[in-house]
């Protein structure tokens, strides 16, 4: 018997949609196998009547409501989920692709003596168990094969598809650890702010991003225009971040953000290497580009050939009205 | 304040990385140390002009006959070089912190360094593992990717990028801390410091145990993203086709 353990990412007591994401995938892991548990783990307090409808499958999700547990702390949840994982006997565990798991997740590897993977899991063939992802700015493919028993999977980001309607039931079961302590555990989360307005360039379902050929800081004022009127984000190419027109938090690219957006509109970017290798997950892709040989529409769906200072006022206009009428 | 910094090198970002039979081909590859390493050099480097005393030494784990990256940081400011020399190179990130654990206890036997910097994760396997794993490894705090690094009376606070928003953490000494773009700017070389550097000494251990690798990478194939652009006349064909066939607005 296979047992799968999922961590659930809660910050602010909302359960992130990528970790209920990664439950619902590790559900449909479980259908493949003849006899797979899934257990969940939310550590601190967390809303959960909103997994009501998102939520997939069956199973028990471990409920740690502790206020220490509210905010990340590395040695708290290293403990929690590695007393978890050993006491319910799993084999495997998975986490969404978040900064909490970058964190976490190499922990528990030392401490669980487990391998650790990240990207697309392999779910049938000889290499089932392993995880395929890009690797040397996203030119080539590799595939990691675990050599330890135990194993923890990082499951990479996607566009979060609909759950399909499930007759499961999920059953909640309060955990109190005893060895928490009261007072504070180094390092200290001392405070937590989110930015407000915009979603975060990860996690956007519509991203408007601009490269070197928006001209000047100015130029981007079109793209969050357009951002802003379809509710996404705006993202940056890194000559962009490295001209200081735009904060590293919307870099997308090799040392930036991987996207995971429905749509992304890559204006005045040419397309180098390493920004593509944070777009390969994106969904549809259109280029806006003055170059008709620019590399970015050797990977895009739609393309527009034309100046960006003309093309997108334009393009914003037509979409307003657009959106009016409907 | 005594800083540890480690290091590796990575191929710098205009190499380009060929694929022939089945193999990569790192022919036409340049080495260059890690840019999240840099980073994570300079604000070492930087601690070492604030404060008085200090010893910024560099761990590389490598072959012994690469040398350069060692050279570069000692270049850079840095006081010592350990080269913990192994006799192939190691690319499971259990493998690695495990070497350099090892590496840095021997090194600074009962006392810890205040501070160990890595680099948040190398830009060609990009597993972002290291850090954290070295962190357990050697029993200590570690906080991934900062951006913002302070020095208080009696603690360090830092801030990291998460996703949608800002985490402002504090963290006592020592302290695993791991590099984003962003920590600052590195400094260029001067032909001067590249040149005394070459007269420096870089110490040699042996990687003293090698534990069997937790994750093997295999089947390395060409990633092939190309798709057939179709090419739009007005703003409106584009909203029209992404509205009734993609079911976006």
């Amino acid at each position: 018997m296979n047992k799968y353990l999922v961590f659930l990412e809660q910050r602010d007591g909302i359960v992130k949609k990528a970790s209920i994401d990664a439950w619902n995938r590790v559900q449909e892991l479980a259908r493949l196998q003849p006899y797979a548990v899934v257990s969940g783990i939310i550590a601190g307090m967390a809303d959960i009547r909103q997994l009501d409808g998102s939520i997939t499958g069956d199973g028990v999700i471990f409920f740690a409501k502790n206020e220490s547990l509210n905010r990340y702390n590395q040695e708290y949840y290293t403990r929690l989920v590695s007393d978890i994982f050993q006491h319910e006997a799993c084999d495997a565990l998975y986490f969404a692709d978040t900064a909490m798991t970058r964190d976490l997740a190499p922990r528990l590897s030392v401490r669980l003596q487990a391998s650790l993977l990240a990207g697309i899991p392999v779910v049938d063939g000889e290499a089932a168990g392993s995880c395929r992802r890009p690797v040397y700015s996203g030119s080539l493919l590799a595939t990691f094969v675990p050599r330890r028993e135990n194993r923890i999977y990082i499951l990479s980001s996607r566009i979060t598809a609909r759950p399909a309607s499930s007759d499961g039931h999920i059953d909640f079961m309060d955990l109190a650890p005893q060895w928490l302590t009261a007072g504070d555990m180094f390092p200290v989360v001392r405070r937590l702010v989110m930015q407000k307005g915009s979603p975060d360039v990860a996690e956007a379902d519509i991203i408007i991003a601009g490269g070197r050929g928006m001209g000047s800081a100015e130029g981007f004022v079109l793209l969050e225009q357009l951002a802003s009127l379809l509710g996404g984000a705006v993202g940056s190419s890194r000559t962009v971040v490295d001209e200081g027109w735009r904060p590293h938090a919307e870099q997308v690219g090799q040392t930036g953000k991987t996207v995971t957006s429905s749509l992304y509109v890559a204006c005045g970017i040419s397309g180098a290497i390493q920004h593509l290798a944070g777009i390969g997950s994106a969904g549809i892709i259109v280029a806006i580009n003055s170059d008709p040989h620019a590399p970015i529409f050797d990977v895009a769906d739609y393309g527009i050939v034309g100046d960006v200072h003309v093309v997108l006022p334009k393009l914003f206009d037509s979409l307003k009205e657009f959106l009016k009428k409907k | 304040m005594n800083i540890a910094v480690c290091v590796c090198q990575v191929p710098d970002t205009a190499s380009v990385i060929g694929y022939n039979d089945g193999a990569i081909d790192y022919s036409r590859v340049h080495e260059v140390m890690n840019p999240y390493d840099e980073y994570a050099l300079e604000e070492a480097v930087r601690l070492k002009e604030q404060f008085d005393d200090s010893l910024v030494t560099v761990f590389f784990v490598a072959p012994e006959s690469s040398k350069e990256v060692l050279r570069k940081a000692l270049a850079k400011g840095a006081d010592k070089a350990v080269l913990v020399s192994c006799s192939a190179v190691v690319s499971d990130p259990y493998q690695i912190a495990h070497l350099l654990s090892q590496a840095l206890t021997d090194w600074y036997q009962a006392v810890l360094p205040d501070i160990v910097f890595c680099g948040k994760q190398s830009t060609d396997i990009q597993s972002a593992q290291v850090p954290a794993m070295l962190a357990e490894m050697l029993g200590i705090a570690s906080v991934n990717s900062i951006s913002v690094l302070n020095v208080e009376e009696s603690f360090l606070s830092v801030e990291r990028q998460i996703e949608g928003g800002t985490e402002y953490i504090d963290v006592q000494c020592p302290v695993v801390l791991s590099a984003d773009k962003g920590l600052n700017t590195p400094r260029n070389t001067s032909v001067r410091a590249v040149m005394d550097a070459r007269k420096k000494t870089i110490d040699i251990v042996p990687a003293s145990y090698h534990h069997e690798p937790f994750v093997l990478m295999t089947d390395v194939v060409p990633l092939e993203r190309k798709k057939q652009c179709c090419m739009v006349s007005s703003e409106n064909e584009l909203i029209q086709i992404l509205s009734r066939d993609h079911n976006v607005f």
